[in-house]
């Protein structure tokens, strides 16, 4: 494995049970990069989050991190390797205080050490967690609840944040100061994978991206390319008319 | 219990006092059933297991319950981990139902046990103090009573700390509250569960050392024990170690007052009947989530 | 191949009836009897559990109010028989009414509502002894008056009457349309009830049907022992034996009360020497099955399969399962 990368997925099948979720899926995640996984609703894209994170498991394919395999890791293993996952919808624990959500982000591993710096570098990006810190975490507004989760997942150490779905039901400026605190995560040497419907957005924020269709990669490449590839403008931007080509569009 | 005519302030304080020895009694069981959704049907019984420990200890080394504690805890704990680990959690993995029934189990082979070891016949754990009484004014109280509030109040205020300061209660605590983010946080779910029970277990040793010192046992005892605890969690809420504490007092205070009013004869059916009452139009729980 | 499996059944009631008849020892009639009674519980208690979903501790309540219902009727001069139409109806009736309270809980509070239940009326049958003049010991210890001319066999028979009718009513259910919306709500209770399913309705039909059979089913073994007393009758140790029948034989499976039920009154059988050891044993046994056999041996059989015999029984429930 390069010095480059710190994630690799190889021809990974995951099922659901009986229900084939993940179809043969290969990917790569490159250090510091800003990696962005695109489709739509039903397109696999938190069951991919899913078996990286340990939740679920590959019925076949290898899932290598910093060249370690971790497929069929339990999750709390795969936290304490330098993983962790902001899910969809925060999830941030609702009775606890700000504070307190934080600190619990730090169960794992060599977090705990960590976690005097950790937290002042989470209050440093995230100033109104600092003023917030005594309040319980269910009366927040989802823009706030979405910061604590993302700093819940900072306070683990991670190598690599996998955050699912952050902007959704969030308006659009409080999505760009994330974006923005997502960029000094990356100087941090913290590399991003994160799942996201808004298109448009997502191809201005991300270094590259993989487009999921019902659990295949379809489509991959820098965001540059991927903004001017014409099926994708057509299947997400609408941009062209609706004549639909035999076969779908076949990538 | 039930003084009869005119003082109703006797009662009323000793149905407080009681609700400490049910809020000790409870506790475990509002643990368990907050992290894992599981109402140990076997807790009734392991807390009067831990009754007939300390009658052995008592008994056969003329230790002080109190200070067999040291070695009860311990074992207890011990035991309740290797419930969960092995019986219980096991259970889980096959469905939801099966733990539930694992735990009926356990309780009824507890209750067999202490009949063959113990007899049928009531105990109790009876030292120096445990017949003491003391005074607030002119109304006369036992001791023991106090005892059991007192305990009732550290344990409640030490798991709450354990909950709050600790990072395996604040696992405990996340565990509870969402099971997924718990796992992506890195708490090993099945750990946790396994240190939730132990620790249910450690206040369940306790709880049966007061309840031993307070009131006789038997080896059926426990399904009134399983019962009061209940209603003392529904009362207050589930996981709320200070709602489930406010819960056993206000079962207490309501049990007394019955027999107040109804005759002593009829307490434990008032508390049956306050169960069902809840769990008719409020199952959450007064303070409950 | 088909037809040879309600041949089978018919020649093995006829057996069971003609017991009595051919002089077989007293003592197997009783652990028959014992079988019958306990089948007709089990199939009940599976189909509140196994198929409703509701792990119901409460049985010894219907099984108790229906026998006291008939034998305070035998006080007021109410034959028994009828007695015991009223005791089931009662029980019916007393299902109807705690649903209110238990029904709004899921699986776990269920089962403890259902647990203190029992509990709350043994003490009320301590304190109170509806008929006849005071009596030492616990309030309403009851003789079983008018049953004098009855001979055992008599009873033996309506015993088997009500096992068959309990196979019959289970099948019965099953198969009916409560039976569909039963294994619809079992598959995705929420799909079930967005799509018209009215899950309370469902269960509290099955919970009522369950509690009068049982009822009856008590009632008969009342009559047999001709003496009931609230300590024995609201006791756990029905539902223990009740559980572990199910269990044994296999939860949700139509044979499985069957097999289940005859191990368990084998066991009664064997320990009868150990009548103090038998709820330990019976609790080992029973988490023992839940850990590595869920299924019970009927669950078993089918993973096995050896025998053609005996998967022509085992897929006796597959059809209407």
């Amino acid at each position: 494995m390069s010095d480059d990368i710190v994630l690799r997925m190889k021809n990974v099948d995951v099922f659901h049970g009986t229900f084939q979720a993940l179809w043969n899926v290969s990917l790569e995640v490159r250090q510091g990069e800003m990696l962005a996984l695109i489709g739509a609703n039903t397109a696999g894209k938190t069951t991919l989050l899913d078996a990286i994170s340990g939740m679920l498991h590959p019925k076949s394919g290898s899932i290598e991190f910093l060249g370690k395999e971790i497929g069929g890791l339990d999750p709390y293993r795969i936290v304490e390797l330098g993983i962790t996952q902001v899910p969809e919808g925060r999830r941030v624990f609702p009775d606890m205080t700000v504070l307190d959500n934080l600190i619990i982000g730090s169960y794992a591993g060599i977090a705990r050490r960590k976690k005097p710096e950790n937290l002042k570098i989470v209050h440093d990006l995230f100033p109104r967690l600092l003023e917030r810190k005594r309040q319980v975490a269910k009366t927040l507004s989802g823009g706030e609840q979405q910061m604590l989760a993302i700093g819940r997942g900072l306070m683990a150490a991670p190598r690599l944040m996998l955050i699912d779905e952050m902007s959704l039901g969030l308006a659009p400026i409080v999505v760009d100061e994330i974006f923005k605190v997502l960029e000094e995560i990356r100087k941090r040497g913290i590399t991003v994978l994160f799942v996201e419907q808004n298109v448009n957005r997502t191809l201005q924020e991300a270094d590259r991206a993989y487009i999921l269709e019902t659990g295949r990669v379809a489509l991959s490449g820098t965001a540059e390319d991927l903004r001017n590839n014409a099926e994708v403008k057509k299947a997400y931007f609408g941009v062209d008319s609706c004549e639909v080509k035999p076969g779908g569009y076949g990538g | 219990m039930g003084m009869g005519s005119g003082d109703i302030i006797t009662p009323i304080v000793i149905g407080i006092m009681l609700g400490g020895l049910y809020a000790l009694i409870a506790l475990g069981l509002s643990l368990v059933f907050g992290v894992m959704r599981l109402i140990n049907l076997a807790h009734g019984d392991l807390v009067v297991l831990s009754s007939y420990i300390a009658y052995a200890l008592l008994t056969y080394l003329g230790l002080d319950p109190v200070v067999g504690l040291v070695i009860s805890i311990p074992f207890m704990f011990i035991l309740g981990f290797l419930i969960q680990r092995y019986l219980l959690g096991k259970g889980f993995a096959v469905s939801s139902e099966t733990p539930l029934i694992i735990a009926f189990g356990i309780s009824l082979v507890l209750q067999n046990l202490n009949q063959i070891l113990w007899t049928p016949l009531s105990r109790g754990l009876n030292t120096s103090y445990t017949h003491a009484s003391f005074f607030l004014g002119e109304r006369q109280f036992p001791a023991t009573y106090l005892l059991d509030f007192a305990a009732g109040i550290i344990v409640m205020l030490a798991l709450r700390l354990f909950l709050t300061r600790t990072y395996m209660g604040r696992a405990i605590s996340a565990a509870s509250q969402d099971k997924r983010a718990a796992q992506l946080m890195g708490i090993n779910t099945n750990r946790v569960y396994g240190y939730a029970f132990a620790v249910a277990m450690g206040s369940a040793a306790i709880a049966g050392v007061f309840l031993g010192m307070t009131f006789p046992f038997t080896p059926t005892s426990g399904t009134s024990f399983l019962t009061i605890a209940f209603g003392t969690v529904i009362i207050g809420g589930l996981g709320s170690m200070a709602g489930t504490f406010f819960g056993g007092i206000i079962l207490g205070v309501f049990q007394t007052m019955g027999g107040y009013f109804l005759g002593p004869a009829s307490q434990m059916l008032i508390v049956y009947v306050l169960v069902l009452l809840i769990l008719a139009i409020r199952p959450t729980g007064l303070f409950g989530r | 191949m088909e037809r040879l499996t309600p041949i089978a059944v018919v020649v093995v009631i006829a057996v069971l009836a003609a017991l009595p008849l051919i002089g077989a020892p007293e003592s197997w009639i009783l652990y028959v009897f014992l079988f019958l009674v306990y089948l007709a519980m089990a199939n009940m208690w599976n189909l509140l559990a196994g198929y409703a979903g509701l792990i119901s501790l409460c049985q010894p309540a219907f099984l108790g109010l229906a026998a006291y219902t008939m034998t305070v009727g035998t006080w007021v001069g109410v034959p028994w028989w009828l007695g015991m139409v009223g005791g089931a109806f009662v029980a019916a009736l007393f299902a109807l009414a705690i649903s209110v309270a238990v029904f709004r809980l899921s699986g776990v509070y269920f089962a403890i509502g259902t647990l203190v239940v029992p509990e709350a009326i043994r003490m009320v049958f301590y304190l109170w002894r509806p008929v006849g003049g005071k009596m030492q010991g616990a309030g309403a210890g009851y003789m079983v008056k008018g049953i004098g001319n009855l001979s055992p066999q008599e009873i033996y028979w309506l015993a088997l009457v009500v096992a068959v009718g309990s196979v019959l009513i289970l099948r019965g259910v099953l198969k009916s349309r409560l039976g569909l919306g039963l294994a619809a709500v079992r598959d995705n209770e929420r799909c079930a009830a967005s799509s018209g399913v009215n899950v309370f309705r469902l269960k509290l039909y099955t919970f009522i049907i369950a509690a009068a059979v049982t009822g009856f089913a008590g009632a008969v073994y009342y009559v047999y022992q001709g003496y009931i007393e609230p300590s024995a009758t609201f006791n756990v140790k029905w539902t223990m034996t009740l559980l572990l029948a199910t269990v044994i034989g296999g939860i949700r499976t139509e044979g499985g009360p069957m097999v289940g039920t005859i191990v368990v009154v084998f066991l009664y059988f064997l320990l009868a020497r150990y009548a103090g050891y038998s709820l330990l044993i019976q609790g080992i046994i029973l988490i023992c099955i839940m850990l590595v056999s869920p299924q019970g041996l009927v669950g078993l059989a089918r993973k096995t399969a050896v025998h053609p015999l005996a998967r022509r029984i085992t897929t006796l429930g597959r059809k209407a399962g």
